[in-house]
C-alpha cells in the first residue's frame, strides 16, 4: 500500500513537471520575437502584393469607375504616395488591370512598422473605345507602413531602373497613372 | 520503515498494538473483518483525522482519493500534451518555417550567393569565352544547368561573330522563401551589352530562382522568367 502511494505521489510530479514543462515551451513559442516577425513578414508581403494590384489597375471606362478605381487608390496608400494621388482628378479613358506575379521583402523593420518590396507585376492596358489590350512588364519597388495591426500601406511606389537607361522610375510610374487617367 | 513493513506482512498482530497506543477507538478496530485495511490509515502522515474513521470511511476516502490522484495525473498528462501540441503547431507553421530575413545571415548569404552567381553566369566577354560556361559549372545545377547550356547554345556564334561584351549585374534581390537547404528569390538584372565600337544598350530581366544549399554554397536550381 505504502509502494502504491509513493508511486501515486511519482506520477503526480511527474505530470506536474510534464505539464509545466509543456506549459513552459508553449510560452516560450507564443512569444518567440522569431515567429512574431515571421508573421509579421508574411502580412506585409500579402498587403504588399494586394495593394499593388490595386494601385497598378484603374477602370477607367466610365467616370464612375475611374473614380472608384482613385478612392481604391488612396486607401492602399499613405503618406507621401497618398498625397500625390489625392492630386489625381479620375477622367475616362484607358483601361489597366495588374497581376503581381512575383514579389518579395527585401527588409522588414517590425519596430518601425517598415518595410521594403520588390515586385514584378504584368499590367494589361485596354484603351478606350475597346481596341486590343497591350500586355506590360514592370519591376517595381514599394517602401510599406505599416498603419495599425495586422494593415500595411503602400508609401512609395517606383519602377526599378535599368542602370544607363535615362529617366527615373518614379517618372515612368506617374506618366502610367496619367495614362490611365486621361 | 523497516517495522512497518513487516508490520503489513505479519497482518493485524502488528498492527494493533500500533493502534491501541494511539486513540482509544482503535481497539474495536482488529474485530472487524477489515482489519487488514486499517493499517492503510495510520500509513498516512498528512491526514490524522483518518485514523478516527471506520473501516468503511477509508476504504471510502482512500478509493476517493485514488481516484483524485488518477484524475489530476491524467488531467496533468492532457494539458501537458495539448502545451506541447500547441506549441508544436505555433512552430511548425509555413511561416515559422520560412527563415526569409527571420534569419538575417542566412537571408544575405543565399542573396549574395545568387546575385553573384548569375552576375557571373550572365557575362560574357569575347576574351574570355568559356569564362562563363565554367563559371556555370560551380554555380548551377539541375534544370538550372540544362536551361543554361541551351541557351548557350543557341546564343554562342552569334556572340562570337559580332563580339560581344555582356555585363549582368543584379540590383535588387528578395528572398521569397527560405527553408532549410532550399530557397526561391526574386532578382532583378540589368544587362548591358556591348558590340564592339558600338554604343552600350542595356536591357532589364526579373527571374525567379530557386537555389540549392549544397557543400557549403547555394547552388541555382531553375530559373524562371518574370
Amino acid at each position: 500500500m505504502r509502494r502504491a502511494r509513493v508511486l501515486g505521489a511519482g506520477a503526480l510530479v511527474v505530470a506536474l513537471g510534464f505539464c509545466g514543462t509543456g506549459a513552459w515551451t508553449y510560452a516560450q513559442a507564443r512569444s518567440d520575437e522569431g515567429l512574431s516577425f515571421g508573421r509579421e513578414r508574411d502580412t506585409a508581403l500579402a498587403e504588399g502584393r494586394r495593394h499593388l494590384t490595386v494601385l497598378n489597375t484603374l477602370d477607367a471606362s466610365t467616370r464612375e469607375h475611374a473614380e472608384a478605381g482613385v478612392r481604391a487608390w488612396r486607401e492602399a496608400s499613405t503618406g507621401p504616395l497618398r498625397t500625390e494621388l489625392g492630386r489625381t482628378a479620375p477622367a475616362v479613358g484607358a483601361s489597366a488591370r495588374a497581376e503581381v506575379t512575383e514579389a518579395a521583402l527585401t527588409a522588414l523593420d517590425v519596430r518601425a512598422g517598415t518595410a521594403k518590396l520588390i515586385a514584378t507585376v504584368r499590367v494589361d492596358v485596354t484603351p478606350r473605345g475597346g481596341a486590343a489590350a497591350t500586355s506590360d512588364r514592370k519591376r517595381l519597388e514599394a517602401v510599406l507602413n505599416r498603419t495599425g495591426e495586422n494593415t500595411w500601406k503602400v508609401a512609395a511606389l517606383s519602377a526599378v531602373p535599368v542602370a544607363g537607361a535615362e529617366g527615373s522610375g518614379k517618372a515612368e510610374e506617374n506618366e502610367k497613372k496619367e495614362g490611365g487617367d486621361e | 520503515m523497516t517495522r512497518l513493513l513487516r508490520g503489513t506482512a505479519e497482518e493485524t498482530d502488528g498492527k494493533a498494538p500500533d493502534l491501541g497506543a494511539a486513540p482509544a477507538e482503535g481497539g474495536p478496530e482488529p474485530h472487524t473483518p477489515d482489519a487488514p485495511h486499517t493499517p492503510d490509515t495510520p500509513d498516512t502522515p498528512d491526514t490524522p483525522d483518518d485514523g478516527d474513521d471506520t473501516g468503511v470511511g477509508s476504504r471510502f476516502t482512500t478509493r476517493w482519493r485514488t481516484a483524485v490522484l488518477v484524475a489530476a495525473v491524467v488531467a496533468l498528462l492532457l494539458g501537458g500534451s495539448a502545451f506541447f501540441h500547441g506549441a508544436h503547431q505555433l512552430r511548425s507553421t509555413p511561416s515559422a518555417r520560412n527563415h526569409a530575413l527571420t534569419d538575417t545571415a542566412a537571408t544575405t548569404r543565399v542573396g549574395g550567393d545568387v546575385g553573384e552567381g548569375l552576375a557571373r553566369v550572365f557575362s560574357y566577354a569575347p576574351a574570355q569565352a568559356d569564362a562563363a560556361e565554367r563559371s556555370a559549372r560551380t554555380v548551377l545545377s539541375g534544370r538550372a544547368a540544362r536551361q543554361y547550356a541551351d541557351l548557350f547554345a543557341q546564343v554562342r556564334a552569334s556572340l562570337v561573330a559580332q563580339r560581344v561584351t555582356l555585363t549582368t549585374q543584379a540590383v535588387r534581390t528578395g528572398v521569397i522563401e527560405l527553408k532549410g537547404n532550399t530557397a526561391r528569390l526574386l532578382v532583378f538584372l540589368d544587362q548591358t551589352s556591348q558590340r564592339d565600337g558600338a554604343p552600350a544598350t542595356s536591357a532589364a530581366a526579373q527571374l525567379t530562382v530557386t537555389a540549392e544549399f549544397r557543400d557549403d554554397r547555394w547552388l541555382i536550381v531553375d530559373i524562371k522568367a518574370r
